[in-house]
């Protein structure tokens, strides 16, 4: 049985706080709240002008003229750019393949070809429509698996002249090739009572954030101040300097409050166009996205994956062996993907005891939308295949999935898939909570079941900084490189210096997401916010904290090391009453030596891995305090239709120690419910000719209020070696993995087979009922709902 | 050609001068000034952009500005009483009901406008009530109980009402 | 350019007869024009201020809904509800709160979507449309209205009045249902409205069938039989596939919309016998019965 000793209300551990950490109300609240917090779009500069970009349209073509004459006749029109206009110069995130507009050829329809700044958005569309373009069409590489053929057409024949990290493993149309590859696969199938294979294909999806982009650009002299809603401005300030030729210092990101992100503002955008439009036309510019756009032109879309499995099993329930064969659609350019392959042939193997494993992960061109870091990129479509195809295994030797899982799942101390042995780790815990909290082995209706899936996610090391200070007046200021994109880990940054100098989060203001003001900082991505920064801004606070204790030291005649900083006080250690307020610390401070610290902090190692060989290795099969999670969903299947409703998610995490708990709730909540819409009703449908087929959110269906079921949520609090401050790893992408798989288990529970296609929409539940287009091709003997 | 019209909005009439085919979210933006109504996809899936006209809920992306004159428009900005917060926005803030915050202005105006219909509102009907305001961060759960909570302390003070 | 606003249908009217368009709450006109469906008009005459498009009268000859209200007042009156169940069933399923404040009866016909979520009932109903222009008015039945979609029989210089709906016979109830993938803000993948009246005994002595999103417009189940309630259901659901003309689009392809609006079909005639004996269904039924719930 699971016990409650894990939870928050009631966990201890070396570092943790005795009691529940408090519930506080986020410092940008009452800003968002009251609509006075400004983002990007509502920013307004004297003279702005308003840009537009002329798209491709047109999936793979060759420009054969470009003109724009015209557009820049239009009165009101103050500058139209193409590729001519900007360096030449290749950017990309692990590949070198993309210019800031087409060159000579465009690879998907979303591409930039020309942009314009005019007077108004309306003069700019019209100086857009005038540009004229032709194009000869090339033939359109619409399919992943097909443009691994030898004899399809390169969607870049120059492909060997582009710079790129020497990690990667490239080859013509596959752009990262990578295996993660353990013991001996064929002798493990053979030595296995069972061998089930299994195919899947997720198609891509979108971050959708509901805030679409912005980007203002303004010149004084020689440095450009933009403002952008981008989840990392320094990778957006390396972007500019890269593409426009500058130098870091004078290219200054400064990113208002962020309407979310979900990875889909990770990255460098179009902060460079709009840079050099503001220079050719002398004049602030903005860039206004439409819904349209957004879902178009970002080269951050969550990618489709095909998958092939083969895992051996003995009558018992031991897993012999795994093999796993991946193709996942790169799009057009490479962007932040390169290192998809190998995290996704981890996510393929999984969280699980697996002797002989391998697993071969091909990142294709293709000319959609480029793919790019969406909230825990691979790991939802790798889960939800993985996942799915476990039930079918599981079936097959006739072992109820959670004791499956039970049996095969990695736990402390264990090795795992890629040769990593982990240490302490909660996943048993997480299988455990999640079934107690979901009822699972109640009695259902017929038409209901529920599903168990398990997933995993790395904790991500990157240098971060950051400055605190305290003023004359006793308040703290916490300078931060670190971005908010709503999940709250800026916000609990205050609580970790505040905790550090013994005083109160209120007593902090943040001055964060200014690449002029901060240190560096990776940005709000990877989950990585309150595992880096949390680390650099309790080190940055523990100067200030050893600068309080000499002075209150110096006053109450103690040696430095005795004093406790506690409850706005500095006292001596077991003299409570010899103290003295901080605030009055302060001001002696305020005429004297400031009270100024700086913290950056080492970032932990990666892990060994042993008996395990990478190729295409980039250091994503070796986790630093990895994330576990269990989700349980239970789901309600009309057969006759296909409709499938998620009733119910409970959700257990090892996400280290939870320091604010609001923010830990919200992010699952938020992360479950996306969760659903991936698994039912969000996917990218394409034409015959790579256009999208829903780019708005009509026929793209985020998930509504009337349709988020009840979460159960419990956090399993163990101290995981290496994780951040107090305990802490990430939460933000954890939450956003299983949801998908245990809805599809659920869902095969109930009709009998799995779904094979996600998102598992109404029609697609149908036809897999009815054993037709959407069923298995290479389907297990065994089926069937489970108890 | 331009309209010269009057909006009034939060109380206060606005003279404006626009092309009819400017649609109310553009002009409370641009011409007006507030910028807390948001715009998240303009064509009515989103509810970043609501607004109250004669206090019922109005995707203002979708309106055209000179159909709301005469009419009582209420933003985002209006909601505060002075420097009093809402208790509907004091609620999101204590149960956590925002994240990125972007849809969080059309989110209240949809909320206070189903309170002020339905002061006693079950779990569904207000879940329907803002089913028209996507959320793509909390999911959903911590904004319901914020309503749940408004309607029970506005129901404390007075006798309950007939739902 | 030019925009009036209208307190009375006469001014309407003159202004249509110059060439203006009609605007009520504007949804379908203004997106329509953002995504380059129509440009919006040139000239204009907003309707939402005329007082006698926005009543709901009821007396012995049945229901009468000025075009000026909205899916939000149907959706709550509770006459029409009890009544005309299915015309609030489909009201209360457009779009958000909001689009059903705004939107109004008339705009949501003369748009003539065939995914139009009040169709099916207005057809199941027996509605008749009244049509008004400087030159007199004329009563169309529901059916001969929409010419495909997005096109009706209504004249530019045309008004859409009102709508009609006949008292409903003793013993007898309506439903609208439709197939959606999600609760809210959506639109109809295939739906159906039904309209049945119950014999002593139980069995169907009357019933009509309308189908949405399988065909250019709203269509009508031809041939369906009556008696035993199980055997008619079937039929319907039979019938309605067979007689479906659905497309392949990017909500569903049309072998599924012809399975799919069968199974809706029937659920319809089912709901609609529910109510017809008798029993409180609460509006909209896709909400009361939820998922397979009324299979």
């Amino acid at each position: 049985m699971f016990a409650m000793r894990d939870s928050w209300r009631t966990m201890s551990t070396a570092t943790a706080p005795d009691s529940a950490p408090p519930r506080f109300v986020r410092a940008d609240g009452p800003d968002k709240v009251t609509g006075t917090g400004r983002y990007t779009a509502d920013l307004t500069l004297t003279g702005m002008l308003a840009a537009k970009f002329r798209y491709a349209g047109i999936a793979h073509a060759r420009i054969a003229r470009l003109d724009t004459t015209a557009a820049r006749a239009i009165p009101g029109v103050f500058a139209v750019l193409t590729q001519a206009d900007v360096p030449d110069v290749r950017y990309g995130g692990m590949v070198f393949d993309r210019t800031l507009f087409a060159n000579e050829v465009v690879r998907f329809e979303g591409e930039v070809v020309a942009a314009v700044a005019a007077i108004d958005a309306a003069t700019a569309q019209r100086a857009v429509d005038a540009i004229v373009v032709e194009y000869e069409p090339l033939p359109v590489v619409n399919d992943p698996e097909a443009a691994l053929a030898p004899d399809t057409p390169l969607v870049h024949p120059q492909w060997q002249s582009y710079g790129a990290s020497r990690q990667l493993v490239r080859d013509g149309n596959d752009a990262s090739y990578a295996s993660i590859a353990k013991g001996d696969v064929d002798a493990g199938l053979a030595a296995a009572d069972v061998v089930v294979t299994s195919r899947y294909h997720a198609d891509g999806s979108h971050a959708a954030p509901i805030e679409p982009r912005s980007v203002v650009a303004q010149w004084e002299g020689d440095k450009v101040t933009i403002w952008s809603s981008t989840q990392v401005p320094y990778d957006a300030r390396a972007g500019v300097c890269d593409t426009l030729e500058l130098p870091s210092n004078r290219v200054r990101i400064i990113v208002p409050h962020l309407g979310g992100g979900f990875g889909g503002k990770c990255g460098f955008h179009f902060e460079a166009h709009v840079a050099a439009l503001a220079r050719a036309a002398r004049r602030p510019v903005r860039l206004q996205f439409t819904r349209r756009e957004e879902f178009l032109a970002p080269d951050r879309r969550r990618e489709s994956i095909a998958f092939e499995f083969e895992t051996g099993v003995q009558r018992d329930g031991t897993i012999t062996a795994r093999r796993a064969r991946l193709v996942i659609d790169n799009g057009a350019y490479t962007a932040d993907a390169g290192f998809f392959s190998q995290l996704a042939a981890m996510h393929a193997l999984g969280p699980y005891r697996i002797p002989n494993a391998l697993a071969e992960a091909h990142l294709v061109y293709t000319n959609h939308q480029p793919s790019g870091s969406v909230r825990a990129p691979t790991a939802p479509q790798c889960c939800w295949a993985l996942e799915s195809h476990t039930d079918e295994v599981a079936r097959a030797v006739g072992i109820d999935p959670l004791e499956f899982r039970r049996r095969n799942a990695v736990d402390s101390g264990v090795e795992g898939p890629s040769g990593q042995t982990y240490g302490e780790i909660g996943l048993q815990q997480c299988l455990d909570a999640a079934a107690e909290l979901a009822g699972y082995g109640q009695p259902l209706p017929d038409d209901e079941a529920i599903g168990v899936a398990i997933g995993w996610w790395p904790s991500f090391a990157s240098p971060s900084g950051a400055y605190v200070r305290l003023d004359a007046d006793g308040s703290g200021q916490i300078v931060t490189g670190a971005q908010e994109c709503g999940t709250g880990a800026v916000m609990t940054l205050r609580q970790l210096a505040a905790d550090e100098l013994g005083m109160q989060a209120d007593d902090f203001q943040l001055v964060y997401q200014d690449t002029a003001a901060a240190p560096y900082d990776m940005g709000a991505t990877g989950s990585q916010t309150l595992f880096n920064n949390g680390r650099a801004v309790v080190a940055a606070a523990g100067q200030v904290a050893e600068q309080l204790k000499r002075l209150a030291a110096e006053r109450l005649e103690a040696d430095p090391a005795d004093i406790v900083l506690a409850g706005g006080v500095a006292h001596v250690a077991g003299t409570p009453d010899k103290r003295v307020d901080i605030a009055k610390l302060a001001a002696i401070a305020g005429g004297g030596e400031l009270l100024i610290g700086h913290g950056s902090g080492a970032p932990p190692d990666a892990p060994e891995l042993h008996g395990s060989t990478c190729v295409g290795d980039v250091s994503m099969a070796a986790w630093v305090a990895p994330q576990f999670s269990c989700h349980a969903a239970r789901v309600k299947v009309d057969r006759d239709t296909g409709v499938a409703r998620v009733l119910h998610v409970s959700a257990a995490h090892d996400s280290g120690t939870i320091i604010n708990p609001i923010a830990a709730e919200g992010q699952v909540q938020g992360a479950v419910v996306m969760g659903i819409g991936q698994a039912l009703s969000e996917g990218t449908r394409y034409d015959e000719q790579a256009h999208q087929l829903n780019p708005g959110l009509l026929e793209y269906k985020l998930q509504t209020a009337a349709d988020a079921p009840p979460i159960a949520i419990h956090f399993v609090q163990i101290a995981t070696p290496d994780a951040g401050p107090r305990g802490a790893k990430g939460l933000a992408e954890a939450p956003n993995v299983a949801t998908a798989a245990a809805i599809a288990n659920a869902i095969a529970n109930v009709i009998g087979t799995p779904v094979r296609q996600l998102p598992m929409t109404a029609e697609r539940v149908w036809e897999a009922s009815l054993g037709g287009a959407a069923a298995a091709p290479t389907a297990p003997r065994t089926a069937g709902a489970s108890a | 050609m331009s309209e010269s019209i009057v909006l009034n909005v939060n109380g206060v009439p606005y003279p404006v001068a626009i092309d009819q085919s400017r649609n109310l979210l553009s002009v409370i933006r641009t011409e007006i000034g507030l910028t807390g109504t948001k715009e998240g996809c303009d064509d009515c899936e989103c509810g970043a952009c609501m607004v109250l006209l004669d206090g019922r809920p109005v995707n203002s992306c979708s309106y055209l500005a000179v159909q709301a004159q005469g009419r009582t428009i209420t933003t985002i900005e209006g909601v505060l009483e002075g420097d009093t917060m809402h208790p509907l926005q004091r609620n999101l803030l204590d149960e956590g009901g925002v994240q990125c915050g972007y849809c969080t202005p059309g989110m209240v105006m949809s909320a206070t406008a189903l309170l002020a219909a339905n002061p006693s509102p079950s779990e569904e009907e207000i879940r329907i009530g803002l089913s028209g305001n996507l959320c793509r961060c909390t999911g959903y759960t911590k904004i319901v109980q914020a309503v749940q909570r408004t309607a029970a302390e506005l129901a404390e003070p007075a006798a309950p009402a007939e739902g | 350019m030019s925009f009036t606003i209208a307190l009375t249908v006469e001014e309407a009217l003159t202004a249509l007869a110059r060439g203006a368009r009609p605007i009520a709450g504007g949804s379908d006109l203004v997106v329509g024009a953002r995504h380059g469906k129509a440009p919006l008009p040139d000239h204009l005459v907003a309707i939402d201020r005329i007082d006698s498009l926005r009543t709901v009268t009821v007396d012995d000859g049945g229901l009468a809904i000025g075009a000026g209200v909205s899916h939000d007042t149907i959706e709550r009156h509770p006459q029409i509800a009890a009544n005309w169940s299915a015309l609030a069933d489909g009201s209360a399923l457009v779009g958000s709160p909001a689009t059903r404040h705004v939107g109004t009866i008339g705009g949501n016909i003369c748009n003539a979507s065939p995914a139009m979520d009040t169709g099916a009932a207005l057809v199941v109903l027996a509605a008749t449309v009244e049509l008004a222009s400087v030159g007199g008015t004329r009563l169309v039945p529901i059916g001969e209205l929409w010419t495909g979609p997005g096109r009706t029989a209504v004249r530019a210089d045309e008004l859409c009045t009102a709508v009609h709906l006949p008292s409903p016979p003793a013993a007898s109830g309506s439903a609208y249902l439709r197939l959606e993938y999600r609760r809210a803000m959506e639109i109809a993948v295939v739906g159906a409205g039904a309209a049945v009246t119950l014999a002593p005994g139980g069995t169907v002595a009357a019933v009509r069938v309308a189908l949405s999103a399988v065909a250019p417009t709203i269509v009508e189940v031809d041939g369906l039989p009556t008696g035993d309630l199980a055997a008619v259901g079937e039929a319907a659901a039979a019938l309605a596939s067979e007689q479906a003309r659905p497309i392949s689009d990017v909500r569903a392809s049309d072998r599924y919309r012809r399975h799919a609006v069968g199974v809706i079909a029937r659920r319809a005639v089912l709901a609609a016998a529910r109510r017809a004996g008798g029993e409180s269904i609460a509006v909209p039924v896709n909400r009361a019965l939820g998922i397979g719930a009324a299979s």
